[in-house]
């Protein structure tokens, strides 16, 4: 099966997604958050058994997130990115929201650890959302774009900060 | 913050205590900045924690702020003892996003410094995997003849371990004169030496002993935890990446997959020797087919150098499993998110609260070496 029919088969499926396929063997699939537990039980259940990862796209002039799932298939050779785009919801209380892909992908739990504390999405029904890579960390989630990283430097080791280290 | 620097006792009674163990990140049996904290019964593991993040994704974050052309020098470092794949998966994610094809000699160029890179691994690990069990004249051994390939790559690439040598566009460099009489002797050297290897770890009675049976997976627990490469082989699941999803000159190669039964640490072993028989054969493919022509294409300044916008994901065969690059431009100077897809995060994130519960903490070393878990590319 060819990358073009597959993303005919995914879109019949999903009409109301935007899917398209692109160089000679990948498919994009864009939806939404209340879609996205559909559209990944699909592509699973589709051929996509394997989780390449799970990773987010802070487009903040977009004022949007995009989770992307890169999927592929073993029998079919194909590779999907599925992209869920969220609102860049992060002054809000209630913070960006995707549904979780533990019931599809049991080791997605690693991946949406990492997303959530690096991009503070939340993966609704993941039970268990600790810090993995951080350690006491108190500033905005490290991989968002509004994050200063030397801002950050000199508050956190005090160094380089105005005139500081040119004299001496 | 106490509870991580101490030992810590959980419990205890009128036989046993039960403490919090730290396997790395200062332990001879872990080469990474990476540890588990176990909660260990005598000397059997009960509960494990990862101890992750002493690089937090600072490169990831760090290439968002450098120039295309300047990620090269900063990439191999997620990988150091395979880091060439880490090179050809950018690489190949910038040239699909730019639209262009590079000449077919850069393509067997990369193919043969990938291959290279992945004897240098398998050397390195297979020597950790035999220092593990206390055999470490294995590995003194196996880091002489990876040292000769170090050689080699110095010769061409003019780097030892990270050697910089793919561009978007091609590689660096050519073939210095006289490389391919040396290289040729050094393969046959290299492979009379397997006959070593076999007497002194694979068909090792001790060997045997400790690998059969630790960390055994099914192919459809495998699949379904994210392990690839070698390790999935090592389940019998027919999949390889220069196969499924081809990249630089594997079109043109000719090569079958390679599988082993078993799952279990000893099956991996294995696995690692077939593969490591294969690409000496694979080397001398690229070498004999290998046409002439140019070795990159010139894209343009490279300090004003833009990528088209859009994303992509390319996945390469590392050594160790898929090595995967999701980048992401919108048109500017500088990448507008690269995501690094490592193949031993499945392994040792989340196969270790499966395997290593039940498991003696001697294992531990031997269950992370067999299935070949780098801490640095699950930090980055």
């Amino acid at each position: 099966m060819t990358n073009s029919e597959m993303a005919q088969q995914v879109q019949s499926h999903f009409p109301k997604s935007s899917v398209a396929s692109r160089f000679h063997n990948q498919l994009e699939v864009v939806t939404d958050a209340a879609q996205a537990p559909a559209v990944l039980a699909t592509m699973k259940s589709l051929g996509f058994e394997h989780l390449s990862n799970i990773t987010c796209v802070d487009w903040i002039k977009y004022n949007r997130f995009d989770v992307t799932y890169n999927v592929w298939s073993y029998q079919h050779r194909i590779h999907a990115v599925v992209k869920v785009s969220v609102e860049r919801r992060v002054n809000s209380g209630e913070g960006p929201e995707v549904p979780t892909a533990l019931h599809v992908w049991p080791q997605a739990q690693a991946y949406e650890r990492e997303v959530h504390e690096m991009f503070g999405i939340i993966f609704a029904g993941n039970p268990d959302l600790s810090p993995l890579f951080l350690h006491n960390w108190q500033d905005i989630p490290p991989l968002r774009k509004d994050f200063d990283t030397e801002k950050y430097s000199r508050q956190a080791y005090g160094v380089g900060g105005e005139g500081e280290g040119e004299a001496q | 913050m106490s509870d991580w620097v101490e030992i810590k006792k959980i419990a205890e009674n009128d036989e046993y205590a039960t403490y919090d163990y730290f396997f790395g990140p200062n332990h001879p049996g872990m080469h990474g900045n990476f540890g588990y904290v176990c909660d260990v019964v005598g000397s059997t593991i009960v509960r494990v924690r990862v101890n992750a993040g002493q690089l937090h994704r600072g490169f990831e974050k760090l290439m968002e702020q450098n120039l295309w052309f300047q990620n090269i020098s900063l990439i191999p470092r997620i990988c150091v003892v395979d880091p060439d794949p880490n090179e050809v998966a950018y690489c190949t994610a910038v040239e699909r996003l730019f639209g262009i094809d590079i000449p077919v000699r850069a393509k067997y160029l990369r193919s043969l410094a990938l291959e290279m890179s992945r004897m240098t691994s398998f050397l390195m690990g297979m020597g950790a995997l035999g220092a593990m069990m206390g055999l470490y004249s294995v590995m003194y051994r196996m880091l002489t003849d990876r040292d000769h390939l170090l050689d080699m790559f110095e010769w061409l690439t003019g780097h030892r371990i990270y050697h910089m040598y793919n561009l978007p566009g091609g590689v660096r460099r050519d073939l210095p004169e006289g490389f391919v009489t040396k290289f040729m002797e050094l393969l046959r050297e290299l492979e009379f030496n397997l006959r070593e290897w076999d007497s002194l770890l694979f068909e090792n009675p001790v060997v045997h002993k400790r690998l059969k049976g630790i960390g055994t997976v099914t192919a459809e627990q495998a699949v379904g935890i994210g392990l690839t490469g070698p390790n999935l082989r090592a389940t019998g699941f027919v999949a390889d990446v220069r196969k499924d999803d081809p990249y630089a000159a594997y079109p043109y190669l000719d090569f079958d997959v390679i599988t082993t039964e078993g799952g279990d640490a000893l099956a991996r072993a294995v696995q690692i020797r077939k593969e490591y028989e294969m690409t000496i054969g694979l080397i001398r493919q690229i070498i004999e087919k290998m046409p002439g022509g140019d070795t990159k294409v010139f894209l343009g300044n490279p300090l004003k150098f833009r990528v088209p916008s859009g994303d992509t994901y390319a996945r390469v065969e590392s050594s160790k499993g898929e090595y995967g690059y999701y980048v992401v431009s919108d048109g500017g100077l500088k990448p507008y998110r690269v995501s690094v897809r490592g193949p031993s995060l499945p392994a040792g994130l989340a196969l270790c609260h499966e395997h290593l519960p039940g498991m003696r903490i001697d294992d531990i070393a031997i269950w992370m070496a067999s299935l070949a878990v780098c801490p640095p590319d699950i930090d980055r």
